[in-house]
């Protein structure tokens, strides 16, 4: 566990070596989270609800999902570039778990851009707008929770296309259709409170929606009692369900690497 | 007891295979003709502890894909294999702690970090003693000379740097055998130096077992008892580099200066000709004012061999050994 811990901190102070990159990464934030704003401040057109969702509901999403979806980008190539150029093989000499290397290394990187480019986002965006505060302080300690879930359903999709590189020359593609994907069904772009019913239905019976929509709703209260548990729990079978995937696909990838030689 | 024992290891891979034209690649969309390429075809051979032994081979010969079965990231297809007590391949995890292995092409250095700070992480990889990792430290940096740079990125070090940080890295944990793939490859002659009597000194010191593959002759001249010759997947040599001298390098040559300041320069075959026979030739035809015998590079021992000009092989198929 020492090992890992020691990833994510060597990872975390990794990115404090790109001084740009972090300043950068603050303003590519907030400008994002403010025009999403913009566009919904004049979609709002001065009413102050739309089928019962306020803007400051909208807003409190905004910040959350797509603040943190900025934070929870990492190299998803990584995979990709360690199999072409070889350097996988090096993994594989260490007396540690690659995957569980890659997890603690992308948590380190998450944890630094929640620090250093989500929390400061969040204090220019507060100038702009005002958001909800969360329902309790019980809320907001669950929803840290659920967020770290979301965060490994989200991990885990990731994870599934970056090991399809053991047998594409090239998984960018890909990637990015996921991406696509990701954005528009877990609310980040379009609050869920918007779907057309079906497509809602539909989208609630994928993983997407655990991944920012569910700890969104503890947040906001939106969720309380028994729906809290039911919806953590659907974000626990998701991440089973998922990890059972992924180990798949990375065992069979890495028995092609040991047996063909990649 | 043997440290390293494999038997008959075999490694095949299947290549799809292309023939030219725009017709022959249509084809090839919905259906492949595969070649199978013998990298690695039946090879075997035994090594003790504390021994250092020298891998090398003309390109492709099979040598990297030895390494790989070796060092337990490749399955062979066929043989067997049990280093350390262990099978590699089967106990990866557990192998792979008293190993360290140092790819020259390939590095496993934190690219925006400070070295130290990879080898921090080795420390946490392979759960180091304090004690033993400061004791490995400071020897090592002291060793290959790297108190200046060892607080830079990696990013900024010059090749020769990386490479000594590379093999620091890989040595911190006192594995018991250590592979090197081609560890100067690309190196001037004073960094080569520092990393040959570094290895040197880790074999006679620590009584690691040492594997490297080269195609710098100097390399396993200066750190290498043995040598394993691989070609085309089979091994055609096993046995000491003055051996293979004695047995391949046959022709000598003779530079006469003559006693009217001629040079007069001659080759012949010592197992044809004797020594004997050969001055007195000489003798009876020149005035003779100095006289100097050059033995053959093993560089150019090595070149015939490759090029196929020495064959290695006895009449009856079997491995010529000394």
């Amino acid at each position: 566990m020492r090992t890992y811990i020691e990833f994510a901190l060597k990872k975390f102070q990794n990115k404090m070596a790109y001084r740009l990159e972090f300043f950068m990464g603050i303003v590519n934030t907030v400008i994002t989270i403010v025009v999403y704003l913009c566009i919904y401040k004049a979609l709002y057109g001065g009413a102050t609800e739309i089928d019962g969702i306020t803007f400051q509901m909208v807003a409190t999403n905004f910040v959350i999902s797509l603040g943190l979806s900025d934070a929870f980008k990492y190299n998803e190539m990584f995979l990709q570039d360690k199999i072409h150029d070889g350097t996988i093989t090096n993994e594989f000499l260490k007396p540690v778990n690659f995957v569980f290397r890659m997890l603690s290394e992308n948590i380190g990187e998450g944890l630094f851009k929640i620090i250093f480019n989500f929390i400061p986002a969040l204090l220019f965006t507060l100038l702009y707008a005002s958001l909800c505060p969360p329902k309790s302080i019980l809320n907001l300690f669950i929803m840290l929770v659920s967020m770290m879930l979301g965060y490994l359903i989200l991990w885990l999709i990731s994870f599934i296309v970056q090991t399809w590189s053991f047998w594409l020359f090239s998984v960018w593609g890909i990637i990015t259709i996921k991406n696509v994907f990701v954005n528009i069904l877990s609310g980040s772009l379009l609050p869920m409170w918007f779907m057309p019913a079906t497509l809602r239905k539909i989208i609630s019976f994928t993983p997407f929606e655990s991944i920012y929509f569910t700890p969104v709703r503890i947040y906001l209260g939106e969720l309380c009692g028994a729906d809290i548990l039911s919806g953590m729990a659907v974000q626990l079978i998701w991440i089973c369900i998922l990890a059972l995937v992924a180990g798949a696909f990375w065992k069979n990838g890495v028995k092609k690497l040991v047996v063909q030689g990649g | 007891m043997q440290m390293i024992e494999v038997n008959g290891i075999k490694k095949y891979y299947k290549v799809a295979k292309r023939d030219k034209g725009i017709t022959s690649s249509v084809k090839h969309l919905f259906h492949r003709n595969y070649q199978v390429k013998k990298a690695v075809d039946d090879i075997s051979f035994s090594i003790k502890k504390g021994e250092i032994v020298g891998f090398i081979g003309p390109n492709g010969a099979g040598k990297s894909t030895t390494i790989k079965m070796l060092s337990g990231i490749l399955y062979p297809d066929e043989g067997k294999l049990q280093i350390n007590g262990y099978i590699p391949y089967k106990q990866r995890k557990q192998y792979v702690k008293n190993i360290g292995v140092v790819f020259g092409q390939k590095s496993q250095l934190h690219w925006d970090l400070p070295l130290i700070e990879s080898f921090e992480l080795m420390k946490y990889i392979y759960k180091i003693p304090q004690n033993l990792y400061e004791e490995n430290l400071e020897k090592f940096t002291k060793l290959l000379d790297m108190e200046n740079f060892i607080n830079q990125p990696v990013r900024q070090l010059s090749l020769g740097q990386r490479m000594r940080g590379d093999i620091v890295a890989a040595l911190l944990h006192s594995p018991e055998i250590v592979f090197f793939d081609e560890p100067t490859i690309g190196l001037d002659v004073v960094a080569k130096e520092k990393i040959r009597e570094f290895i040197k000194y880790m074999n006679e010191t620590e009584q690691t077992t040492i594997i490297f593959t080269t195609h710098d002759m100097q390399d396993i001249e200066k750190v290498c008892d043995r040598l394993i010759i691989i070609d085309e997947g089979k091994k055609i040599y096993d046995g000491t580099i003055d051996g293979i001298k004695n047995k391949y390098a046959n022709s000598k040559t003779i530079e006469i200066l003559l006693e009217n300041g001629e040079k007069e320069v001659k080759t012949f075959d010592i197992n044809k000709t004797p020594m004997n026979e050969v001055m007195e030739g000489l003798f009876s035809k020149y005035h003779i004012k100095d006289i100097s015998i050059c033995e053959p590079e093993i560089d150019e021992i090595i070149r015939d061999i490759y090029e196929g000009r020495v064959a290695l092989k006895t009449t009856d198929g079997k491995v010529g050994e000394i």
